[in-house]
């Protein structure tokens, strides 16, 4: 009975912590995914409705379909993350094949698209099509294409690989941007400090607070340095302009940030032991001066257009 | 009458068949123009390809500009450029516009043109351009008032302050008939 009891109790503990476990699963899993979705118009910008969407994920092959509405909207759920060769194909309109839809994850990648008229048996334009003809060269038969410029597939086509290396690198310098301005607010405070830190005061108040205060700096610098330093490099980019500048000005602030707390805890127990700040340390203040001079510059060089 | 009518289309017949001719693009600056609070910045490129077919008193102009060849002097810059319009996954930006073949010979005209620029396409209708014809050569001036709206391009920002929505694009280019 008792046995029976405890038999169903562990059940019923087991089943709902699976069932959570598998929910959080699911989750995970769809929070994963991504959408795809968009308009299909028709070169005048009326919507085609019926027309049918193929998604073909470029690593997998997996295959998926739509079909867009009245308002010719289509959308693709659940969409696993990745490149996709989406094509587009509708009655009375040349197929649009995109070779590189790329699908971020837990995000929404819109497409929209316009489909050109296809000409009939003998070249010219339906009645129908005629009417929707913008006063655009898309739909002439005598319109250049791209080749006709002398521009290969290679040049035309895209790089989904590329776009994701810069779309990383953008992310990491927003956070370097975003730490280095706030790194400032703590560096500021800490040259203000260093003005009583210094003093023959008995008191250790204020420089405990200038030695938290460049703690702080140096830990929110430590995290700036890191987002810049890992960034990725995208290939075949010479550098120019302000940029070399800044990062010109990163060799003297980042050593700077090594070295200035090091010179200050040497300073700090030469105080706390009653004497007077003496020998390498005495260079504290005016390595501290020129790593904050260089940030600053740093700061200022991406910043104002000199 | 009816001999004269036949002399008449005989003789109108070669000038049909020479009404077919092209344009080709042979120089070009497009600059771009960025306004933030603290800068502003143009990015040029001497890169356009161009080429203009005419049949039956219509031109068909192409003109294509890869995204990476507009240079703003800060490679910084281009490249943060370049991830926002999604410049690496549609390297090429294309214009398209449909003018009257006898437009050649306006001092002004007025072009809708057809931009497929970051994945996305936009008419802009009725822009008007300046042109001067020089020893069989076409000189066309004009400003395209492109936005970032139009190409669903997010405004890129620098120290928390985003760029103004306009990007005017100067054209300047030069064509010659063949």
């Amino acid at each position: 009975m008792i046995m029976g009891f405890w038999l169903n109790r562990f059940c019923g503990v087991f089943g709902i912590s699976l069932y959570f476990a598998l929910s959080l699963c699911l989750v995970a899993q769809t929070a994963e995914m991504g959408v795809l979705r968009g308009k299909i118009s028709d070169s005048s910008g009326a919507p085609v409705a019926n027309a049918t969407l193929t998604a073909t994920n470029a690593e997998t092959g997996q295959i998926r379909t739509a079909t867009t509405g009245t308002d010719g909207s289509y959308r693709f759920d659940q969409l696993p993350p990745g490149s996709y060769v989406l094509k587009v194909e509708a009655a009375g309109f040349k197929t649009l094949e995109i070779l590189s839809a790329t699908v971020a994850r837990n995000g929404t990648t819109t497409f929209d698209k316009k489909l050109e008229p296809e000409a009939n048996a003998g070249g010219n334009l339906t009645p129908a099509q005629q009417e929707n003809l913008p006063n655009a060269p898309s739909s002439s038969t005598t319109a250049p294409s791209l080749s006709d410029l002398g521009l290969s597939p290679e040049q035309t086509r895209g790089n989904p690989q590329e776009q994701a290396l810069l779309d990383k690198r953008t992310r990491m310098l927003k956070i370097h941007q975003r730490m280095g301005l706030i790194t400032t607010v703590p560096l500021i405070a800490s040259v203000v400090t260093s003005l009583n830190a210094g003093g023959k005061s008995e008191g250790t108040a204020s420089r405990d607070l200038h030695v938290a205060l460049g703690a702080l700096t140096g830990d929110l610098y430590g995290i700036t340095a890191y987002y810049a330093i890992r960034a990725p490099r995208i290939p075949g980019t010479n550098k120019r302009g302000p940029i070399k500048f800044h990062e010109a000005m990163a060799w003297i602030h980042g050593p700077g940030m090594i070295l200035t707390p090091i010179l200050g805890a040497m300073a700090f127990s030469q105080k706390n032991n009653g004497e007077k700040v003496h020998g390498i340390a005495r260079a504290h203040g005016p390595v501290a001066i020129v790593t904050a001079g260089a940030f600053g510059a740093a700061l200022l060089s991406v910043s104002v257009k000199f | 009458m009816h001999k004269k009518i036949l002399i008449a289309l005989f003789a109108a017949l070669p000038a049909f068949a020479l009404a077919d001719s092209q344009w080709v693009l042979k120089q070009s600056t497009l600059t771009y123009h960025v306004s933030h609070p603290l800068h502003q910045t143009d990015g040029v490129s001497h890169e356009a390809r161009g080429k203009g077919v005419c049949h039956a008193g219509q031109c068909d102009f192409l003109i294509a500009v890869p995204v990476k060849s507009f240079d703003s002097g800060d490679s910084n810059r281009d490249l943060h450029m370049l991830q926002v319009t999604r410049g690496a996954e549609f390297p090429i930006v294309t214009v398209r516009t449909r003018l009257p073949e006898s437009a050649a010979t306006s001092v002004t005209i007025y072009a809708d043109l057809e931009i497929q620029f970051a994945g996305q396409t936009a008419q802009y209708k009725q822009v008007q351009f300046r042109l001067e014809t020089q020893g069989g050569e076409t000189r066309i001036t004009g400003t395209i008032p492109a936005t970032l709206v139009d190409f669903k391009i997010d405004p890129p920002s620098l120290l928390t302050m985003p760029v103004k929505n306009e990007i005017p694009v100067r054209v300047d280019m030069t064509w010659q008939k063949q």
